[in-house]
């Protein structure tokens, strides 16, 4: 098998040890009908139990299945880069490995790549989960993720979600991203679809999710909205950030001189604050020129990210466009509008 | 593991301004070496032009042929005097040496023994001599390195430490990270053990420049404090810090308006006002600190992979197996062979 298969399924486990045989046949099952080629990365991040074991004697009975093993425990996110990494073939899907996700789904996520989009997201349109301490939350987040991140998906925290191998290979992914994996693509510009997944209750083990990460989520946003916005750009960035600055600034320090028009003196606190205030705005605006140089300095150019959606139609293609039409279970959150 | 298997030790002492006198510490470590059986070589790296120490050493050198020694053109510091010796090591197992006593020669074996279930094996002097103050002072700073990170240590300072090559081959030392290798080396997911070891009755070093420990420790707890929590998310750290100021210095202002307002204070009264200026203005700062990190995090993302892949297990007739996940090692070694710049004879 030296071709690249069609389809890599990435999943990672981490203490599943109930979970990974059944999750192996079940996509075996669901995918053997779906005729085309495909492999199975599992990683393994760093299970104390025997996820490991296991995942191994599958790999070395099944030529489809590979295993990646982690020496420790990184978390979700690097487990799928490492997964995507090691992946091989031309669409990558995502899941979890806590059979939550239903594998029958994915022939749906291809038909719908299959009409011309680069990144397919599943919703968990009837989640079996808490509502409030699960539901809830995930909700607001998602709305206030679409609103700073322009990419209005209902669900990212559904893992299940198809991509484009050679746009997701490029797409730095790190830390806990991986809820914002499409948020982070958007860099690129990608055209994203929305299908709606089944999903179950978790069966086996136990969930590895909590409800503490509030304040985490809102600091990742501003850093997905300064990256995917502004990578290029952080003197205008920095600049914008600090207009609070000299708008309060220079109000301070004109009330501070006008108070010394009347028969006061110059008022001390208010020139002096907005003295302050205004010195910090030529801070911030150094420290955008430094952001400056670190973009020129590091290897990320945004240059290269609208090479991976870019799409180019010689005249004689054009009818190619047709095949740009959704499926109809598929909402399109961006791109083909055609 | 018998003598047929050929372990290969490859022994790196670096040499720098402590150092005793390094014919009789050596005769002594060989004792502790060959006690193990195992075939060994030892590399000297002299950290900077030191003529005596190099005397020494080509003495050594003359009598016995498993010896090879790395002079520096000045003192680059214990980490890349490591790094430097690690180049030339061919051997599996690395055993790193202090140029002076530290601990007994006999107790070598238990290092590279400890390795059977680790890759990593530290020593910790104990018992231990010094003062009640030093004991507090060593207690307290191990206790905090543990808490920042998670990895249990009790001897940082101690230079011998045993490990199998892959953990060099995957970490670049630089700068003081000599003394957090094995919190490095957890990071990376290693196995890092720790095992007691007698201290040599010659280890006397503490005590002498009490302040300047103190300050070391301290230093120490802060690059640590950064390595660990900073390095990965500099916004999550900065940004919490800044958005507690900023929110402390916004309550401010708005309470001195309000009460301008509403309790006819004049603004011009109110000291207070210059005090919530500042913090809003250091929170801001502190923010724009954490997103330029994040900023040199994501276009750097490249070099900086937070993930280590062990191995990558596939069915056995897949062919030759692809050497992906390794990729950061390969880079180590393409720069490991690059600066022949240091042997300065």
């Amino acid at each position: 098998m030296s071709s690249a298969p069609d389809l890599s399924v990435v999943v990672p486990f981490y203490n599943e040890e109930q979970n990974i045989e059944r999750m192996y046949h079940a996509l075996i099952d669901a995918l053997v009908p779906l005729d085309r080629s495909f492999e199975l990365v599992f990683v393994d991040d760093g299970s104390r139990d025997r996820t490991a074991a296991v995942a191994k004697a599958l790999a070395e009975r099944d030529s489809r299945v590979r295993l990646v093993k982690f020496r420790r425990n990184y978390g979700q996110t690097p487990a799928m880069a490492a997964g995507i990494e090691c992946a091989r073939g031309r669409v990558i899907i995502t899941m979890d490995g806590d059979l939550q996700n239903d594998p029958t789904d994915i022939g749906l996520f291809l038909d719908t790549m299959a009409t011309g989009y680069d990144i397919v997201v599943g919703w968990r349109h009837n989640r079996q989960d808490k509502l409030v301490s699960r539901k809830i939350p995930s909700r607001i987040a998602n709305w206030l993720i679409g609103k700073v991140t322009g990419v209005p998906i209902r669900d990212n925290g559904c893992s299940l979600k198809a991509y484009r191998a050679d746009l997701i290979k490029h797409i730095p992914l790190y830390s806990e991203m991986h809820r914002f994996i499409p948020a982070m693509a958007s860099i690129a510009g990608p055209r994203i679809a929305e299908i709606k997944v089944k999903h179950h209750a978790r069966q086996f083990g136990k969930s590895k999710y909590g409800i503490s990460r509030t304040y985490k989520v809102l600091l990742d946003l501003m850093v997905i909205k300064t990256i995917t916005r502004f990578t290029s750009r952080p003197l205008l960035w920095f600049s914008l950030l600090s207009l609070p600055l000299v708008v309060f600034g220079t109000i301070a320090l004109v009330a501070g001189l006008m108070n010394g028009l009347g028969a006061h003196s110059i008022s001390l606190p208010l020139t002096g604050s907005g003295l302050i205030l205004l010195a910090a705005t030529v801070t911030m605006i150094g420290a955008g020129a430094f952001g400056e140089l670190v973009y020129r300095l590091g290897d990320i150019r945004e240059g290269q990210f609208s090479r991976l959606t870019e799409r180019f139609m010689a005249s004689a293609e054009t009818n190619s466009i047709e095949h740009l039409t959704s499926p109809a279970l598929a909402t399109s959150v961006r791109g083909p509008a055609q | 593991m018998t003598q047929a298997t050929r372990a290969d030790i490859s022994v790196i002492i670096p040499v720098g301004l402590r150092q005793d006198d390094l014919m009789e510490l050596y005769e002594d470590y060989c004792a502790g070496l060959r006690a193990l059986g195992h075939h060994f070589e030892t590399i000297f790296v002299l950290d900077g032009p030191q003529t005596r120490a190099a005397a020494t050493v080509r003495r050594i050198m003359e009598s016995r042929p498993e010896i090879s020694m790395l002079q520096l053109t000045r003192p680059f510091g214990e980490s890349t005097a490591l790094m430097a010796g690690f180049e030339r090591a061919t051997g599996s197992i690395i055993l790193t040496l202090p140029a002076y006593s530290q601990i007994e020669s006999g107790d070598i074996g238990k290092l590279v023994a400890g390795l059977n279930n680790a890759d990593l094996c530290l020593a910790h002097r104990t018992p231990r001599r010094g003062g009640p103050l030093d004991a507090a002072r060593r207690a307290i700073f191990h206790h905090m390195v543990s808490g920042i990170t998670g990895s249990k240590v009790r001897d940082l300072g101690c230079g011998a430490r045993a490990m199998r090559r892959q953990v060099l081959e995957e970490i670049t030392l630089y700068g003081e990270q000599h003394r957090f290798l094995a919190v490095l080396a957890n990071r990376q997911g290693f196995r890092v053990s720790e095992v007691d070891v007698r201290q040599s009755p010659q280890d006397h070093f503490a005590g002498h420049y009490a302040t300047r420990e103190y300050t070391r420790s301290l230093i120490d707890i802060c690059s640590i404090f950064f390595l660990v929590r900073f390095t990965k998310r500099p916004l999550r750290f900065f940004g919490m810090i800044g958005v507690s100021t900023l929110s402390i210095g916004v309550a401010i202002v708005l309470y001195l308006v309000a009460d301008r307002i509403f309790g006819n204070h004049a603004l011009a009264d109110r000291p207070a006002l210059l005090l919530s200026s500042l913090l809003v203005v250091l929170g801001l700062q502190l923010f724009a600190l954490g997103l330029l990190g994040e900023l040199i995090i994501f276009t750097h993302a490249k070099n900086i992979k937070d993930y280590q892949i062990a191995e990558v297990v596939e069915f056995p007739s897949a062919g030759e197996r692809p050497r992906i996940g390794r990729s950061d090692a390969d880079h180590s070694g393409a720069e490991a062979g690059a600066p022949a710049v240091y042997a300065g004879r």
